[in-house]
């Protein structure tokens, strides 16, 4: 720890003192002459002999409740005709002047730092030893809007935003269990972020929630910027391309997480909540699919299956058939792939990587320019340049609708960090496809499926309830089965039992019709 | 006590049923049908079906004499019973039988694949990746195996589902008659061909039943639902193959089953379409390597007085590569080893050994009551 360091910390130890002069000096001392650091002074019940001061950040406190404290101080005080003296601590002041909803008593000078640099107002006066903490955060907000990267159609539109605490009441909003908790926490030395983490008491997986404390309270860290951070520092997996944390910014999708008896995560400054444990199965399950009747949310989860296994292997299966086993082509087709290849001058394995890049590079390209300008990108890249490309005989118009097919593919699937994780598996299995055929194949992709198979998520297998195999969990796997058979929750919820017997709905018989 | 025990891993009865199945389905469907067939002809699944009831028997030694100490495999038991150098040599017994199945396995493994899809590639290729998948198993352990075989039984499954769907348009009954036309004790002798299969997996028990959840109560009826379960699900194809081959044509493969896969055709425009049922037949295979990986690790880790068997892993890994290596690189030495050597070396030690623990156990009880 540098000099500087320690010095503030040892300033951040020590309490207020009754002097106002000594206290505004240490906070000037530790606060600097920042520019939006505001001191407005005041008098207590408008007496000289009783000076203070109120301290707060310009811009994320709300000068509406600033105003409120000053009046309240200074006009309220003297229109009472109360004496200061006859108040001698900030526990007199908070109870018998102060109008605002939350303002407690401050002994340490960390406290008050922390409060000033959150927002809230700390308020120094001569003669007490304690400062009056006083909650004031209001600084401006993102409106909620609909989430971009999980979109629906039906179903709620809320997104979460930046502030955790509208982030809290939107899922307190949906669930009013008063067994609903949110134990706060904060991590990052500097940044001292806020978290919360949720989970309904009663049905929590037993230890889970003790064991996201503990994960969270070994991070060592000076910030915490996003999510991501605390993800990649409390998953199971470290070193795995497979995210054991389930990220998203839907509330629907927390409150039906927390109800399965699971914890989520809540860091401040990000739209992004984490849920623990995650399954790989989830990222394939929509919010449309509980919303929608069951016979539609089923069908889809299927074309989205389908769209995970033509994400992963079509590209691979693709250039080990042409390059290696072209006997099991059906003959009509392999004689229509012939006919398009004739020209190309490339490898089939060669082609398939330079377009499965090209595409990369058009999507990462379409991502980071503005939208009007992405959109443009991604017409011309996809269109023209493919279209070029197969004139000018660089690529087979095939592989072209292979490429195009999978692409599409791994956008169904609902969980975009999943299919980013798939984009990358896509590169070795058709290195390998392309380089050893079937026995290339086949070791990588089993090579992955035993990794897949050997990941926890806070004690959970990842790739439960197929395996290991939980018939009872079976109803919202590959098909999602109608709300009235899905009686019971995951089976490491506390208590599993989700609804009464007999939901299903039944025609009632007329009498005398 | 060996490595899963200290650790406590447990493996649920669903799974210890699917790795019964895949150590036995993979060479019982095809190069053991192969040889039965040059025996005793149509009666492929006769030979198939006594087998599989001898099976279920010496399973069922197997689970009685580990179920007193549940907890307790093969080697843990006889170290018990009659100290630690004699554990040591059932540990290299152990050993010894995994590494001869190895070969077995590696045949079918190599020929399936080298022969009827890769006939250019080098032979070193067939034999590193196999080592390699299976040491990454092996290094994650046995839950991990087990969670693998459950997906490999699924497979099973739908590779089956695929035969039948693409032989049914040319089976022909009158190719399965008749019935025990070579007699009895030619079947029987010939059904000492599928012994050798299910002895892989009488041994698994012996060394994975203490990691199976209440292997005292169940695990005797999951052995035996393994095996049997096994058996009907290879007992599919030696029907096939002799009605739709025919037994004549049956026994001039070495891979009997890759020619009944090549054969199977949906329609006109799905005519081939092995390499789907070789995809699918890719886990069980696997599974078998990385088992054989870790029961000699295990046992390897139990002569060398080790207490992990991480460190066994990667030595066995080369010495059981060389060893199919030198077996599959002549075929002549291959259907030799497979045909005469492996069943002699597989069936003493598959029904010897439960047998032999059984009788110690009966004789030397108390001794393990007093331990």
């Amino acid at each position: 720890m540098s000099t500087a360091q320690e010095k503030l910390q040892e300033q951040l130890a020590a309490s207020f003192t009754p002097q106002l002069a000594d206290n505004a000096a240490v906070l000037d001392q530790i606060l600097g002459k920042s520019a939006d650091m505001q001191q407005r002074e005041l008098k207590l019940c408008g007496s000289s002999e009783y000076p203070g001061v109120c301290c707060f950040v310009d811009g994320l406190a709300d000068t509406s409740i600033i105003e409120a404290i000053l009046k309240a101080l200074i006009v309220f005080g003297s229109d009472l005709h109360r004496d200061p003296a006859a108040m001698p601590t900030a526990e007199e002041i908070c109870t018998t002047l102060m109008v605002n909803a939350s303002a407690k008593p401050c002994r340490q000078v960390r406290d008050g730092i922390a409060g000033i640099v959150s927002g809230d107002t700390l308020v120094l006066i001569q003669g007490l030893d304690e400062a009056i903490l006083v909650s004031s955060k209001g600084w401006k907000d993102r409106s909620i809007e609909e989430p971009s990267s999980e979109n629906n159609v039906r179903g709620p539109r809320d997104g979460f935003t930046e502030s955790i605490r509208t982030n809290t009441a939107h899922v307190r909003r949906r669930i009013k269990d008063p067994l609903l908790r949110f134990d706060a926490t904060v991590v990052g030395t500097r940044t001292q972020t806020d978290i919360n983490i949720a989970y309904i008491q009663d049905l929590v997986k037993e230890g889970l929630v003790e064991e996201v404390k503990r994960r969270l309270k070994r991070i060592k860290i000076d910030a915490i910027l996003e999510s991501g951070y605390i993800e990649e520092l409390i998953e199971d997996a470290p070193l795995s391309p497979f995210n054991t944390v389930q990220s998203t910014e839907r509330p629907d999708k927390v409150a039906s997480a927390l109800l399965e008896g699971r914890v989520a995560i809540f860091i401040d400054n990000t739209p992004v909540v984490l849920i623990v444990p995650t399954f790989f199965w989830q990222f394939i399950q929509a919010p449309d699919d509980y919303y929608n009747r069951y016979w539609v949310g089923s069908f889809f989860r299927c074309v989205r299956y389908l769209a995970l296994i033509i994400s992963l292997v079509l590209p691979s299966i693709y250039v080990m058939l042409v390059s290696f086993h072209h006997e099991m082509i059906p003959t009509s087709l392999a004689l229509t792939i012939a006919s398009g290849r004739e020209v190309v001058p490339f490898p089939v394995l060669l082609e398939a990587i330079m377009l499965e890049i090209a595409f990369e590079l058009m999507r990462e390209a379409g991502l980071r320019m503005p939208k009007p300008i992405g959109q443009a990108v991604s017409i011309v890249g996809s269109l023209i340049i493919g279209q070029a490309a197969v004139a000018a005989g660089l690529v087979s118009p095939f592989m072209v609708i292979v490429v195009a097919i999978t692409e599409i593919s791994s956008f169904a699937i609902p969980s975009y960090s999943s299919s980013l994780a798939l984009r990358i598996f896509r590169f070795p299995l058709l290195i390998a496809s392309g380089t050893f055929g079937l026995l290339g194949f086949a070791t990588v992709f089993f090579a992955l499926m035993l990794h897949a198979l050997s990941i926890r998520s806070f004690g959970e297998s990842y790739m439960a309830p197929a395996s290991p195999f939980r018939p009872s969990d079976q109803r919202d796997m590959l098909l999602r089965m109608p709300i009235w058979m899905m009686n019971d929750r995951p089976e490491f919820a506390q208590d599993t039992k989700r609804m009464g017997e007999q939901q299903m709905p039944t025609q009632q018989t007329r009498k005398g019709g | 006590m060996t490595n899963q025990q200290t650790t406590r891993v447990q493996i649920t009865s669903g799974m210890f049923i699917a790795m019964i199945v895949n150590l036995i389905f993979v060479k019982a469907i095809g190069v053991t049908q192969g040889v039965i067939a040059r025996a005793v002809g149509q009666d492929m699944w006769l030979a198939t079906l006594l087998g599989t009831l001898q099976g279920v028997a010496v399973m069922y030694i197997t689970y009685v004499a580990i179920r007193k100490t549940p907890n307790l495999d093969f080697m843990a038991l006889s170290e018990r019973l009659l100290g630690k150098w004699i554990a040591k040599v059932i540990a290299l017994i152990i050993f010894l039988f995994f590494l001869a199945g190895f070969g077995p396995i590696m045949i079918t493994f190599v020929y399936h694949l080298q022969e009827y899809f890769l006939p250019e590639a080098p032979l070193y290729l067939f034999i590193v990746a196999p080592l390699l998948v299976g040491l990454l198993g092996c290094f994650y352990g046995l839950e991990v195996m087990a969670r693998l075989a459950l997906v490999g039984l699924l497979f099973i499954f739908l590779l089956n589902v695929l035969i039948i769907m693409g032989s049914t348009n040319e089976f022909d009954i009158r190719n399965l008659l008749p019935v025990m036309e070579n007699g009895f004790p030619r079947t029987f002798a010939a059904s000492l061909n599928f012994d050798a299969d299910w002895a892989l997996a009488t041994m698994l028990a012996a060394v994975v039943l203490p990691s199976v959840k209440n292997a005292d109560k169940t695990g005797g009826k999951n052995g035996m639902i393994g095996i049997a379960a096994s058996g009907l699900l290879t007992m599919i194809w030696p029907i096939l193959e002799g009605a739709v081959l025919s037994a004549e044509v049956t026994s001039q493969y070495t891979v009997s089953c890759m020619k009944l896969a090549r054969n199977a055709h949906m329609g006109h425009f799905l005519q081939r379409y092995e390499m789907i049922m070789i995809a699918l037949y890719s886990i069980p295979v696997l599974f078998e390597v990385m088992f054989c990986i870790y029961a000699t690790s295990i046992s390897a880790a139990k002569i060398a007085g080790l207490k992990s068997n991480k460190a066994m892993i990667p030595i066995v890994s080369v010495i059981l590569g060389c060893f199919g290596y030198w077996i599959v690189d002549d075929h002549f030495r291959a259907i030799d080893y497979l045909e005469n050597y492996w069943p002699r070396i597989a069936l003493p030690i598959a029904f010897g050994l439960p047998v032999l623990l059984l009788m110690l156990r009966l004789m030397l009880g108390k001794k393990l009551n007093k331990a």
